[in-house]
């Protein structure tokens, strides 16, 4: 009669769990990691807007980088964490950074479009970090919205850009992620946002956040029981409250630019139309000249290949190179690896000293 | 049925939530990807857009009476700033490129001092030249005075050689006649 009980109650390894439970109660009551690790100085201020600057370890390429943030979200992302930072491994390979962080727009930012934003922010930024370095040209790097920003604001530049970097980038919205009834009504006019931005003047961040969940996943809590899975790892924790923090910090967005963003962009195109102008400018793709770099991520399920890769045909540089990298829309920048991205392809085109 | 693997209950756990995170997002997806919704979304953003502008206007009209600011009144206030900025940037922009033409003017008349200041020292060297040139014209002029001197002692030589000529001759002529002279005396 000798039957092999069975195991009803497998062990439990306690030790585990106990770091499991102390790790979410961490998450639960400590203060929010703190982030900004790479050191910076303030080069220049406007309204809400920042030009930081990172120095160079041990400067080794005379063009400095220029970095155009999405005006979704915080820029952060870019120096999350201490040898996962993008800007930190630019700074370690010899590049001085430029970071220009749009800020938080209130009430009374309601009627900064995009125009005012490439015009009076943009261009003025990069006629500062050029000052502020000595530097004759610059290098462009647009990430997300960004390089949106960054490709139209090279469009219609006056200023020396010798590189253009962007990554993740949506140029054609004729594909939209999200539900295809939604992008056909918002095509055909029926949604149109004109109405909410005069009632509202800037966009809460609740719902821009919301408009993201909606084209996603509207329910979304598989990242807290991924986090609860592996709550005894300390070093995804940190990763995970780092992220966590980034996307729950959303930033609101200034009304006339999301108007233009949503009737010029998404709504007619324009931009691939070659019809789109900034203040009394044609920003017309074709003019950009600068040596080009587009990075794509093929995990990326906000914004599609095909969104960036017009691009490669609609600018007339010589020097034009597409990249496809193994990463997702923000894994990209979340993991450092942008950073090995850009160094290979700029090290040659920045001046090595 | 046995494993040694220790218990773990949140990994099936993550697993479960995961189906239903999707089943339910495939759920709301097929829910709402229709025309019906988009245009029933539509009509609730409207009805909601107009309400809040019905309701922001009276609250403007009811801070009016009350005299308080609203935030409109704020944010007209704050772009005032914004623009005050502006202003000064463009300052500074103007400041930056006066500096810059005074950097280059400066550079300018550093190199047109420097110039100079060869002409200076050419001009320098050229007087003392001159200086000296002067006084080897004075000491020639000496030399010429005192050769003209020299002539004139010479040419008064001359004549005193003609002279002394004229007195050779003469006393040539007088030892010639003496011995006639002496001759007519013995014959005498």
């Amino acid at each position: 009669m000798a039957v092999e009980t069975p195991n009803l109650f497998p062990p439990l390894d306690f030790e585990k769990e106990m770091k499991r439970w102390k790790h979410v109660f961490q998450v639960l009551n400590e203060p929010e990691p703190k982030i900004g690790h790479t050191p910076r100085n303030e080069v220049w201020k406007k309204n809400k807007s920042v030009l930081w600057h990172y120095p160079a370890k041990q400067k080794k390429y005379a063009i400095p980088l220029f970095f155009v943030y999405s005006l979704f979200n915080k820029p952060y992302i870019l120096d999350i964490a201490p040898k996962a930072s993008v800007i930190e491994g630019l700074t370690n390979r010899g590049y001085e950074v430029y970071l220009l962080d749009w800020g938080e727009p209130g009430f009374e930012d309601k009627n900064i479009g995009l125009d005012t934003y490439i015009q009076k922010y943009l261009r003025t930024a990069v006629k500062r970090a050029l000052r502020h370095s000595g530097a004759e040209e610059i290098t462009l790097v647009g990430y997300c919205l960004g390089g949106t920003i960054a490709s139209i604001y090279a469009s219609i530049a006056e200023e020396p850009i010798k590189n253009l970097i962007v990554a993740t980038v949506p140029i054609d919205f004729s594909t939209i992620v999200g539900p295809d009834k939604w992008a056909e009504g918002l095509k055909d006019g029926t949604i149109n946002v004109d109405r909410f931005i005069d009632v509202f003047g800037v966009v809460p961040p609740a719902y821009v956040e919301g408009m993201f969940r909606a084209v996603s996943a509207p329910i979304y809590f598989s990242n807290y029981t991924m986090l609860l899975n592996r709550a005894h790892d300390s070093r995804y924790v940190d990763k995970w409250r780092r992220m966590n923090k980034w996307t729950t910090d959303q930033v609101p967005f200034a009304g006339e630019a999301f108007r233009q963003l949503s009737n010029d962009l998404f709504k007619e195109n324009k931009l691939v139309k070659g019809e789109l102008m900034i203040g009394d400018k044609n920003a017309n793709l074709k003019n950009i000249k600068a040596n080009m770099l587009v990075v794509s991520s093929s995990n990326d399920n906000l914004v599609l290949e095909p969104q960036s890769l017009p691009i490669m045909d609609l600018i007339s540089s010589e020097d034009k190179t597409y990249k496809l990298v193994e990463a997702g829309h923000v894994s990209l920048a979340l993991t450092g690896l942008f950073a090995v991205v850009v160094d290979e392809w700029a090290a040659s085109r920045s001046n090595p000293l | 049925m046995t494993t040694n693997r220790p218990y773990d209950p949140y990994d099936s756990f993550k697993k479960y939530s995961e189906l239903w995170e999707k089943q339910i997002n495939d759920f709301i997806y097929l829910w709402t990807n229709n025309s019906e919704f988009v245009k029933m979304s539509k009509a609730g953003a409207e009805t909601q857009s107009r309400y809040l502008e019905a309701f922001r206007k009276n609250q403007e009209a009811l801070a009016g009476v009350l005299n308080i600011p609203t935030k409109n009144d704020l944010a007209n206030v704050a772009t005032l700033t914004i623009q005050t900025e502006e202003k000064i940037e463009s300052l500074e922009e103007q400041i930056w490129d006066l500096q810059d033409s005074m950097k280059t003017q400066s550079k300018e008349i550093e190199t047109v001092v420097e110039v100079s200041k060869e002409i200076i020292k050419l001009t320098k060297q050229l007087k003392t030249e001159l200086v000296k040139t002067k006084k080897e014209l004075a000491d020639s002029k000496n030399i010429q005075s005192e050769l003209q001197e020299m002539k004139l002692e010479l040419s008064k030589l001359n004549t005193f050689k003609d002279e002394f000529e004229i007195l050779k001759n003469l006393i040539e002529k007088d030892k010639r006649e003496e011995p006639i002279l002496a001759g007519a005396g013995s014959a005498k």
